[in-house]
């Protein structure tokens, strides 16, 4: 393991020539045991790279690696028995792979739910509704801890009492965004794993990302995308998928929705659509452990004005002034239907004097 | 021989008395001026010599020593001129001392004798007949503003020759100089009104102005923020005499006094840009003027695009909202401005001003939750009604509908806050807004129903104590626009539409 960890770690060598040096070598340890004689023999193998394993065998690895253990991160390589079968399977797998917390299980189904950092109120409340039913039906969730959709997922996860986990692009020790700290920490606590590809302490740079989503893509068994725009990151997440052969399904939107469009061309080229969340379980052939419910309208009990507000909300939100026109209430009245809609937790408040219904 | 003559020196608005004293002995020939002088002042040596000497007045050779008491206070300012003038002259016997007594001079002097306009005449004019001084010569320029104050004299005077014959008796000294009406055709009327639609935001403008609460207008571009704030000093109640001699003052220091011929009556509205200086807001500089804050004093201060400032600009607002007066400790000594102004500031909701309307908004959530953290949360913790502004729709635009004018709404202002001036009797405070926290359970009783009912709605929405304190001083304020006596409920849900910003609408993060 020190091995993998020191071959891991050797400036300016990639996946690809680490590959490459392993297939010709056979394991690390006997890469790093080679003299410069056997090493020049090595085939395509160049003089930089001479010098970088040269300098590399310099290092205090063993400590390093050590001192890795010390932080609560684990490390593993491709080579090693612990590492998930589910990236093996994939192109170009990431060689070394360092993680907080546990690693995804080989067994349970796992989803990820991917979307835009920018999404609506609506895509939001719908990312966190899926996290929540499909954790409490036993599906993991796997997905970038990032703001918006990424981060209602997860936390939908955690609060329908499964697992999540968060492939990152920079060390796992490393929380990015810094306001998720309180999911990156729930994450932990609820037996769910901080996976990157990258050692501690990196910093979060552009072109790690579209790394991450490839072992997002690795990692499940199908992609859920809520929210996308035309030309959004979270495609790249589905063009991996697809790539490694992984069922995709977009939630639906509507066609002016700029945050839609994405979603709606994945289900024109073929993406599964979600029509509900139950129906999404269902065709995941998972089982439902409780009656889930589904707000009615009818069901609900409102008064007169209430009713009216209500009906004049829907998933976009609306300012109060439109309000004011639409059902041509009196301040005071609107704003006591809206408090007690508020109250009641059928409405919500998303920005200042905008509210939308809540899902 | 000696002589005295009376004048007066700016401090803040206040005026301080001056005397300059002259004498003119055998001895060397010498013009000597003491007494804390500033450089402008000291300059007036040159100038009132020029202007004497073009006045077929030489100076003789000998010895001429000119000082200003009190000697422990800094002498600025450009007025005088004249004084040293008249001092000089009247030692060498060319005016009679008598003729000089219980008169006030101020004034600039060019190298030809002629007299230049000078700033914060009202205030000293105001201080003169205060001291008991009965008559003051200006500069003719500024025989407007002096008349302002009743029951002393005022003399207009062009030149140094016209000043001589009038203290001879030779001219008249009361001559009324004609108003110049130019400013008054350039004042625009607005009104009320002339919006259409808006009734949310109208609503909240009344409000905020009911019980002089601060307020924050979020909205896209061209939503009518700016329009609506304008017009926020137009249904405010007239100001009494006092308040208007206080802003004429203020006016007058600065120089802006309006050439009208009557005190200034219009509540002002002033809306600096947002590259101001500290300086310029709280007032300052080398010779100390008022800034921003204190031209709005008895109006409206509205700071667009309000995440624009510079942070420690808006900092310095913070002690001045509190007092309603600014202090300005310099080290030619401490200046005292009245700053009582409602604040009134617009932003958009974010850079491309678009949010929350995703199809529209171009932004990051990163640059999103960025622009609201540029301003400071002290400073947002002093408004304490925000709304938001959505842009209107066309049919409202072109609306036939009448909208109710200012005098209107003027109307409910008055009577809203004449209740709270009487509520208020014993208290050191007039409005709602200014309720301290120790007495907000006096004055904003809840019953048992509310409490609980507030309790409910304090974790639904996430409130602070703050923002819930807020929330009861505006509910008062709700409760006396309809002369009721205990807040109700309706009220309370009110004034949760209205409550100060809460900046986890520009955060994602929303489990926290």
């Amino acid at each position: 393991m020190h091995y993998d960890y020191w071959l891991a770690n050797i400036p300016g060598i990639g996946s690809k020539t680490i590959q490459k040096l392993l297939l010709a070598a056979g394991s690390a340890e006997e890469i790093y045991r080679m003299g410069e004689a056997q090493t020049e023999k090595l085939a395509g193998i160049g003089l930089k790279l001479k010098e970088r394993l040269r300098d590399a065998k310099r290092k205090d690895f063993e400590r390093e690696y050590e001192e890795l253990r010390q932080k609560d991160v684990c490390f593993t390589s491709s080579e090693q028995k612990n590492y998930p079968n589910k990236l093996r399977n994939m192109p170009d797998p990431p060689y070394a792979l360092y993680w907080k917390g546990e690693l995804v299980e080989e067994s349970a189904c796992s989803v990820a739910i991917v979307g835009a950092r920018q999404c609506s109120e609506y895509g939001y409340a719908v990312a966190k509704e899926l996290g929540v039913k499909l954790a409490s039906c036993g599906a993991v969730i796997v997905s970038g801890m990032a703001r918006g959709i990424d981060a209602g997922g997860q936390w939908g996860a955690i609060k329908g009492g499964g697992k999540t986990f968060a492939v990152l692009g920079c060390g796992p020790d490393v929380c990015y965004p810094s306001e998720a700290r309180n999911l990156y920490a729930e994450i932990l606590n609820k037996k769910g794993g901080i996976l990157s590809e990258y050692p501690p302490g990196t910093q979060p740079r552009a072109g790690y990302f579209p790394c991450r989503n490839r072992i997002i893509a690795g990692l499940c068994d199908c992609v859920v995308v809520v929210e996308a725009k035309e030309r959004s990151g979270s495609l790249i997440t589905v063009d991996c998928a697809l790539e490694q052969g992984k069922d995709v399904y977009a939630v639906p939107g509507r066609i002016c929705d700029s945050l839609s469009a994405g979603c709606n061309s994945l289900i024109e080229q073929g993406a599964g659509i979600v029509l509900s969340v139950e129906e999404l379980i269902e065709k995941l052939g998972l089982l439902p452990t409780h009656e889930l419910n589904c707000r009615n309208f009818k069901n609900l009990l409102l008064e007169k004005q209430e009713r009216m507000v209500y009906c004049c909300l829907g998933c976009q939100p609306k300012n109060i002034e439109t309000l004011l026109r639409e059902t041509a209430l009196s301040m005071s009245e609107l704003s006591a239907a809206l408090a007690k809609l508020i109250q009641k937790e059928y409405i919500i408040e998303c920005f200042k004097n905008y509210y939308i219904r809540r899902l | 021989m000696y002589s005295i003559i009376s004048t007066a020196s700016i401090q803040g608005i206040r005026s301080v008395p001056v005397c300059v004293e002259a004498d003119v002995s055998d001895g060397m020939p010498v013009f000597e001026m003491v007494g804390f002088l500033s450089s402008e002042v000291k300059e007036a040596k040159e100038r009132v010599r020029t202007a004497l000497k073009n006045n077929g007045c030489t100076l003789p050779p000998r010895h001429i020593t000119v000082n200003f008491t009190p000697a422990d206070i800094r002498k600025t300012g450009s007025g005088f001129d004249l004084p040293i003038a008249i001092a000089v002259l009247a030692a060498m016997g060319e005016i009679k001392a008598e003729s000089v007594k219980d008169t006030l001079f101020i004034g600039e002097m060019g190298l030809n004798g002629k007299l230049q306009p000078v700033n914060g005449i009202l205030p000293m004019v105001a201080g003169a007949k205060r001291q008991g001084l009965k008559r003051c010569v200006v500069p003719e320029e500024n025989v407007y503003e002096a008349q302002m104050v009743t029951g002393i004299k005022v003399c207009g005077a062009e030149c140094l020759r016209t000043v001589l014959s009038i203290l001879n008796g030779e001219s008249d000294c009361g001559r009324v100089q004609k108003i110049l009406p130019r400013d008054e055709v350039c004042e625009e009327t607005i009104d009320f009104s002339e919006i259409h639609g808006q009734h949310f935001i109208k609503h909240a403008c009344e409000v905020a102005v009911c019980g002089m609460h601060n307020l924050l207008m979020i909205g896209p571009p061209g939503a009518g923020k700016t329009m609506m704030a304008k017009r926020i000093s137009t249904i405010m109640p007239p100001m009494s005499e006092q308040e208007q001699m206080e802003l004429s003052k203020i006016y007058s220091v600065s120089g802006l006094f309006p050439r009208q011929g009557k005190l200034m009556e219009r509540r002002p509205f002033r809306a600096p840009h947002h590259t101001i200086s500290m300086q310029g807001l709280a007032g300052g500089g080398i010779l100390p003027k008022p800034g921003e804050i204190s031209l709005a004093h008895k109006g409206v201060l509205f700071l667009d695009e309000l995440p624009e400032f510079q942070k420690n600009t808006l900092e310095v607002l913070r002690q001045p909202m509190e007092e309603k007066q600014v202090r300005l400790v310099r080290i030619s000594g401490t200046f005292e401005y009245p700053a009582d102004f409602m604040l009134v500031a617009a932003m958009n909701p974010c850079r491309c001003g678009y949010y929350p309307d995703l199809n529209k908004c171009r932004c990051s959530a990163n640059e999103i939750s960025r622009y609201i953290g540029k301003i400071s949360q002290p400073l947002l913790d002093r408004i304490e009604i925000c709304v938001e502004t959505p842009r209107i729709p066309f049919r409202e635009l072109t609306g036939r509908d009448v909208e109710e004018d200012s005098e209107t709404i003027r109307a409910r202002v008055v009577l809203a806050q004449r209740i709270q001036r009487e509520r208020y009797q014993k208290e050191s405070f007039d409005f709602n807004s200014q309720i301290p926290a120790s007495k907000l359970e006096s004055y904003c009783t809840l019953n048992a129903g509310q409490t609980a009912y507030m309790e409910q709605m304090y974790k639904t929405l996430h409130l602070t104590a703050r923002s819930y304190h807020k929330i009861l001083k505006v509910a008062r304020t709700l409760a006396d626009m309809e002369q009721e006596e205990k807040i109700k409920t309706r009220h309370l849900d009110e004034a949760i539409c209205y409550r100060s910003v809460d900046k986890r609408f520009w955060n994602r993060d929303r489990e926290a």
